[in-house]
């Protein structure tokens, strides 16, 4: 595991009209399909929750936290720290919500997860025949993963009209933060705009 | 037909009031203040679904409003326990009425679909924008169940027999003129709605939908030995427009509607997949004659300049004798949305204008209006791009590139023109015999009262 701290997607409330593009391709990357919402398999959960509070509107999600409660208190491991971010493992989760109850920011949803095609499934007992079991879509922990698997990176920052949602890597951040207050300890004003995190 | 709702509509729990929408709608239809839930201006609101295709806000399982999920269903139209995502803007369903056609006993059930439906609806399937799926198409309306799978396509090859003939007649009688294409159901709302005044001069044409429909209930009821009433006329559209043309009072030639449910690319791409009926594994198989039967010129009225190019090629034909494959007529970008041209026909010098937009046809209407037309002929296209960009087609995802899907769809058309052994409307030869023994001649009294209407003032309400 590396000393690295983990990115996390940043959400400028400021640029954010709220139009939930970025939870539809969200949840759109999590399944299987094509260009259109109709070729979609399987249902959206997305892993970015619009909010509202009185006049203000934005995306919350999960910020990868180093010392991540949720993956504290997994009683069955199934959530990690990896060189990708913080990662639900499906495989292991049962569903129990403590991780739900745990996250500072309510990252964590408990929702339908889709693999290849296919839903996660969970053994119950046959209803019909109560010595065999069957298998059932089961809802399990879902929350952002960054899109690690995907070629273009988070599907959220690419789907925001506004540019309101940007992938942070803290470090780089920091760094820059130096020289722009060195920068300006020189008196040349070269500061980042902190809602928006572009050049000003 | 009778439908009072609504065929497109802003849901109110479900806006988030990002007006997005409003980017987009071509006549500023859409009111509301910022972060507050939108609504539509019916008086202005020319149906072309555009707001229904930016809106991105849906029902998530997480939001509170997903308990209402089955009543919110009910109320577009949907089965309860439909499974598609539900947004803000949206249209309204027609799919059980199909399906209500489609199990009717005492129904012979015809079924058109319009040119740029065989360029898209393979997205529904995970394909890439562009892909040709005709005989695909054909081969899953047959195990949908209709009875005869027809063709858009082949009435708008009659159309610009029936267009090309009004708009000489027009030039040798003095008018009015310019004329104006009558084809997209967008385009006349706004005629209708926004420049009353300037109605006659659209084309009295129907369109090719209502053309189809017409026919399918005449000339097809005599074929099938059935009248009018024992027809089931359904359309397959790129267009939510479509769905208010189909039902306006007038478009009844034999009697009963023309078309009595339109479905868009989207709808018929549930229908089918609720069906298993997988588009993309299916033979390809022929559209059925003789209104199935369709031309190259036909085919590229789905996009921008298509119905342009489409009457020139007969145009140039017909009036030189010689055949061309391509008119050859170059036109000139002059504006946002606009293309020109000037070319000779017949000895006279006649001006084209092609306008793709709605939004960009009134610097032009304002001319016409001041007498100072420098025109003979406009095509108007409500969609940016014509009806590849419709807004019934497949929704795309955010984050994809929209204008390149438009540029995939329209060059999907014009490969499919290309490959068509036949490809200028007057030589499609069930168009040819349609005349012969049904029709008479372009502009006759059995085409006067079947294919032609009067726009302007039987507008219906939305
Ligand atoms: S209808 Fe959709 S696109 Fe329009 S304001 Fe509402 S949420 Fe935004
Ligand atoms: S359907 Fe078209 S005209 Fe009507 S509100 Fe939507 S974008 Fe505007």
């Amino acid at each position: 595991m590396s000393s690295r701290l983990n990115s996390f997607i940043l959400a400028s409330a400021a640029k954010c009209i709220g139009c939930r593009a970025c939870e539809l391709a969200c949840g759109a990357a999590h399944v299987q399909g094509g260009v259109s919402v109709g070729s979609l398999q399987g249902s959206i959960a997305p892993r970015l929750y619009l909010t509202r509070v009185e006049e203000i509107c934005v995306p919350v999600g999960c910020r990868h936290c180093e010392d991540a409660p949720c993956a504290a208190v997994c009683p069955n491991g199934a959530i990690q720290r990896t060189d990708s971010g913080v990662l639900v493992d499906e495989e292991y989760c049962v569903g129990c919500k403590t991780c739900l109850a745990a996250c500072p920011v309510g990252a964590m949803e408990m929702a339908q997860i889709w693999k290849d095609g296919r839903p996660a499934l969970r053994k119950v007992v046959d209803p019909q025949n109560s010595d065999t079991f069957i298998l059932e879509p089961a809802l399990l922990a879902s929350k952002c993963d960054l899109c690690h698997e995907r070629e273009n990176g988070p599907a959220c920052v690419e789907a925001c009209p506004k540019d309101a949602l940007i992938l942070v890597d803290p470090m780089k951040v920091k760094k820059r933060r130096n020289i722009e207050a060195a920068l300006a300890l020189a008196g040349v004003d070269t500061r980042t705009d902190f809602r928006s995190g572009e050049e000003r | 037909m009778e439908n009072l709702t609504q065929v497109v509509a802003i849901d109110q729990a479900v806006c988030t009031g990002c007006r997005r929408c409003a980017e987009v709608c071509p006549v500023d239809a859409i009111i509301g203040a910022e972060g507050q839930p939108q609504s539509i201006d019916t008086s202005k609101c020319v149906i072309c679904g555009q707001c229904v295709l930016a809106c991105s806000a849906f029902v998530s399982p997480f939001d509170d409003v997903a308990e209402n999920l089955p009543a919110m269903r009910k109320e577009r139209g949907l089965d309860a326990d439909d499974q598609s995502l539900l947004f803000a803007a949206h249209f309204r369903s027609d799919i059980k009425r199909v399906s209500a056609l489609l199990s009717d006993p005492a129904k012979k059930s015809m079924v058109q679909c319009a040119p740029a439906v065989r360029t898209s609806i393979a997205e529904e399937y995970g394909l890439a924008p562009g892909t040709l799926t005709p005989g695909q198409l054909a081969a899953s309306l047959r195990r949908l169940g209709f009875d005869a799978v027809y063709d858009t396509i082949f009435a708008a090859d009659v159309t610009i027999m029936e267009e090309s003939s009004e708009l000489l007649q027009r030039i040798e009688s003095g008018g009015p003129l310019p004329m104006f294409t009558s084809c997209c159901p967008g385009w006349v709302r706004y005629m209708e709605t926004a420049w009353p005044d300037l109605t006659e001069h659209l084309s009295s044409c129907k369109s090719p939908q209502q053309m189809a429909g017409a026919l399918f209930k005449t000339y097809g009821a005599e074929i099938a030995g059935v009248g009018p009433e024992s027809i089931a006329s359904v359309a397959v559209m790129p267009c939510t427009a479509k769905k208010h043309e189909a039902a306006r009072p007038e478009m009844q030639a034999s009697g009963v509607p023309d078309v009595d449910a339109v479905l868009t690319v989207t709808e018929l791409a549930a229908m089918l997949k609720a069906k298993n009926i997988d588009l993309t594994a299916m033979p390809e198989e022929e559209f059925d004659v003789p209104m199935g039967l369709y031309s190259g010129a036909g085919v590229i009225f789905g996009a921008t300049g298509g119905v342009m190019e489409a009457a020139l090629r007969t145009a140039i034909a017909v009036t030189t004798g010689k055949d061309v494959s391509e008119s050859g007529v170059k036109f000139f970008p002059a504006g946002e949305g606009i293309h020109r041209a000037s070319v000779d026909v017949a000895g006279k010098n006649f001006r084209a204008v092609v306008v793709s937009g709605l939004a960009n046809a009134a610097p032009l209407l304002e001319d016409v209006r001041a007498g100072k037309a420098d025109f003979d002929f406009m095509e108007v296209m409500c969609c940016p791009g014509g009806c590849v960009a419709g807004g019934g087609q497949p929704k795309l995802l955010p984050g994809v590139d929209r204008a390149d899907a438009i540029a995939k769809r329209r060059g999907g058309l014009h490969r499919h023109d290309k490959e068509l052994p036949v490809r200028a409307s007057h030589k499609n030869e069930s168009v040819v015999a349609l005349y012969e023994k049904y029709l008479g001649e372009p502009l006759g009294h059995r085409s006067h009262e079947l294919l032609h209407t009067h726009y302007g003032d039987k507008c219906g309400g939305h």
